[in-house]
């Protein structure tokens, strides 16, 4: 049978049509790819917060090649709420080591920033979780990132389907970005990381207290296109005391001992997810992430310091996420 | 000189009209209050320094941008409506209203609204030429509710999704539109709504709207008392109340003070708030203890002497000192009329 200019244009638009439908589901949800060659990961071994972390600290960088030179850095870590007993947040001893370690690597400016997600008081925050005297002797400056200037900022990614976001001037405009996530279980996404940790910088000022946007659009999704959208250039995780269980708030404190620094926050975070006994391809936002934002894989992560080895008892997870045990 | 003159109160009905009970008027020693009072007009004179051009405020000293908190709360905390300040703070809030009714976050945020919305209709209450802009703020408010208001969602929290403890049938305002309520928007609205002389001509869904949601605040409160950010069990474990989230949910129910819930959360709010070192919880606390009769002077001397607050960075922190330091005049700019 011939077919008619007829049927050819109505298959046409049919074919047209269809594949207008499919194709989005085929196509990569990331603009660009980011993912270096190789990536690079420490694992120091700190038994407890002290003054000898600055030593540690500043050891362990100079396996890195880093270049802060006249850059400001900025420091993002996990400040989520006070609760006396809890390890919930960043410990400030290793943001004030941390601080100290790029001034002398002579950064033109160190700020620590950060937007709690669901406590509205962040000065409490920092009161109670002994920042704002440490800041303050220190004479380093913070930025609550709830409530600085916003600018509007085209994502990057579209997991989530948003295409832009109100994000701080404070972190669009960092030189150098370090996420220094507290290690921890989460109930709603798995493990909260230095990927989880950038949702930090999603203002509460705009998005309310918690960012319930994000939930509603998937954190799992929240998470890869805002981490596509701000490059993070290097990891120091917390994980001296870690959580276990129905974290980030509620959970258990699990001492680890570790602290974990990366030039590449899938390679940081497939590392901290090993060293809790998961399998970090199990984790979405790793898995995802390790396909344009870092490198997932063994065979393309330079391991310095320890050797990531599985705990003998794996993290306490919530029923949800009992899948991310290894094997 | 200035003084603490604080007049406890007491709700007569359901309605959000307040009786005057006693004239109990605290007396400060001299020098206490000469310090309260220079910290608070320090306070004054940073705010007036920090207007923008533009009429607003920043959130942060270091910015320029206008946002809308810090200047409903600062004109509120100005107050006087003879002041050149607060006429441009309105002309502004007035001029950057979204064409749906609703506030924006900030001066160049998109269209639509959030939960700012209500404290610019607080900020615009006895302002005669707001009227209109006020009554679609208004309306907004009424249109806008908690996503879990909806039937597939209150099924999904019914059924699927159980891990958070909370009554989807108990729903108030979300901060932004197509999320679930939470505590602070709720509070808000119920203060917004609670202003208005009347529920007809369109608003006669006022009322419903703020019972509903004072159920929602009753039932998600934490298990021992005062408020989280949003609910008071996740996975099985009792979450800690806030201060401030606890205070701003005690000003919306400012007239179910025998209610056991109230109760125990002013309780815990008493307790907790000689500890707390930060302007912003403090000062929401002192206003909160004040709306339930509770005695506020020593907490004021307190939260004056707290270090450089005058020098604060936050804009609505100042504001909400201010405020606190008068909470007569602050409460009665909340809608609890003495």
């Amino acid at each position: 049978m011939i077919p008619s200019r007829r049927n050819f244009l109505v298959g046409s638009a049919a074919l047209a049509a269809g594949a207008s439908v499919s194709v989005p589901f085929f196509l990569p949800k990331y603009h660009s790819v980011r993912r270096a060659k190789r990536s690079r990961v420490a694992i120091l071994h700190v038994e407890e917060y002290s003054q000898r972390i600055d030593q540690v600290l500043a050891s362990g960088l100079r396996l890195f090649p880093i270049d802060v030179q006249d850059k400001t850095v900025v420091l993002k870590p996990n400040l989520v709420d006070y609760i006396p007993g809890n390890a919930i947040n960043t410990h400030p001893i290793l943001v004030l080591a941390a601080a100290e370690s790029f001034r002398r690597m002579g950064a033109k400016c160190v700020i620590v920033a950060e937007g709690p997600g669901h406590q509205r008081d962040t000065e409490l925050v920092l009161s109670q979780s002994g920042y704002r005297e440490s800041l303050r002797d220190e004479d380093i400056r913070f930025v609550d990132l709830n409530r600085d200037e916003l600018i509007r900022t085209q994502l990057c990614a579209s997991f989530m389907g948003m295409r832009s976001l109100w994000l701080p001037r404070t972190v669009l405009e960092a030189d150098f970005l370090v996420s220094m996530p507290k290690i921890k279980a989460h109930h709603w996404a798995g493990v909260t990381l230095s990927m989880k940790n950038m949702l930090g910088v999603v203002p509460g000022s705009r998005y309310g207290w918690p960012k319930n946007i994000l939930h509603w659009k998937g954190i799992q999704e929240s998470i890869l296109d805002v981490c596509a959208t701000i490059p993070v250039h290097f990891v120091i995780a917390d994980g001296i005391v870690a959580m276990e269980g129905n974290g980030p708030l509620n959970g258990t404190a699990r001492p680890l001992g570790k602290i974990v620094l990366a030039d590449d926050p899938v390679a940081a975070d497939t590392t901290c997810a090993r060293l809790m006994g998961f399998e970090p391809d199990r984790v979405v936002h790793i898995r995802e992430g390790a396909k344009f934002l870092g490198n997932l894989s063994p065979a393309l992560i330079d391991q310095v310091g320890e050797i990531p080895q599985p705990p003998t008892t794996p993290f306490q997870v919530v029923p949800e996420f009992r899948h991310l045990y290894a094997l | 000189m200035w003084q603490c003159d604080y007049l406890p109160f007491e709700p007569t009905s359901a309605s959000h009209q307040y009786r005057f009970l006693t004239g109990e008027r605290f007396h400060i020693k001299s020098a206490v209050v000469k310090n309260d009072c220079v910290v608070l007009s320090n306070v004054l004179a940073e705010l007036n320094r920090r207007q923008l051009p533009s009429g607003g405020w920043a959130a942060l000293r270091s910015s320029a941008q206008t946002s809308l908190e810090p200047t409903c709360l600062a004109a509120l905390a100005i107050g006087s409506e003879d002041s050149d300040a607060v006429r441009r703070a309105q002309d502004l809030i007035l001029r950057v209203q979204n064409p749906n009714g609703s506030w924006p976050a900030f001066f160049g945020d998109d269209q639509d609204g959030v939960w700012v919305t209500s404290l610019a209709a607080i900020a615009l209450c006895d302002v005669a030429r707001a009227i209109p802009a006020r009554l679609r703020g208004i309306g907004w408010l009424l249109k806008c509710e908690g996503k879990e208001s909806n039937w597939l969602w209150k099924w999904k929290f019914r059924t699927v999704d159980r891990h958070v403890r909370f009554d989807p049938d108990k729903f108030g305002w979300p901060w932004i539109p197509d999320t679930v309520s939470w505590v602070v928007p709720t509070a808000f609205a119920i203060l917004a709504l609670s202003q208005l002389p009347c529920s007809c001509g369109g608003l006669e869904d006022i009322p419903v709207r703020v019972d509903r949601g004072i159920e929602m605040l009753i039932d998600r409160a934490c298990p021992g008392g005062g408020w989280n950010a949003g609910n008071g069990v996740v996975y099985g474990s009792a979450l800690a109340p806030h201060p401030d989230d606890t205070a701003i949910a005690l000003l919306a129910l400012g007239n179910r003070t025998q209610h056991p819930v109230v109760q125990i959360s002013v309780d815990w709010l008493e307790q907790t708030t000689p500890t707390l070192t930060a302007p912003w919880s403090l000062a929401w606390a002192v206003l909160a203890l004040a709306a339930h009769g509770r005695a506020v002077g020593s907490l004021i001397t307190s939260l004056t002497a707290l270090p450089d607050v005058s020098a604060n960075d936050d804009t609505c922190t100042l504001a909400l000192v201010r405020l606190a330091g008068d909470c007569r005049r602050a409460l009665a700019a909340l809608g609890m009329n003495l």
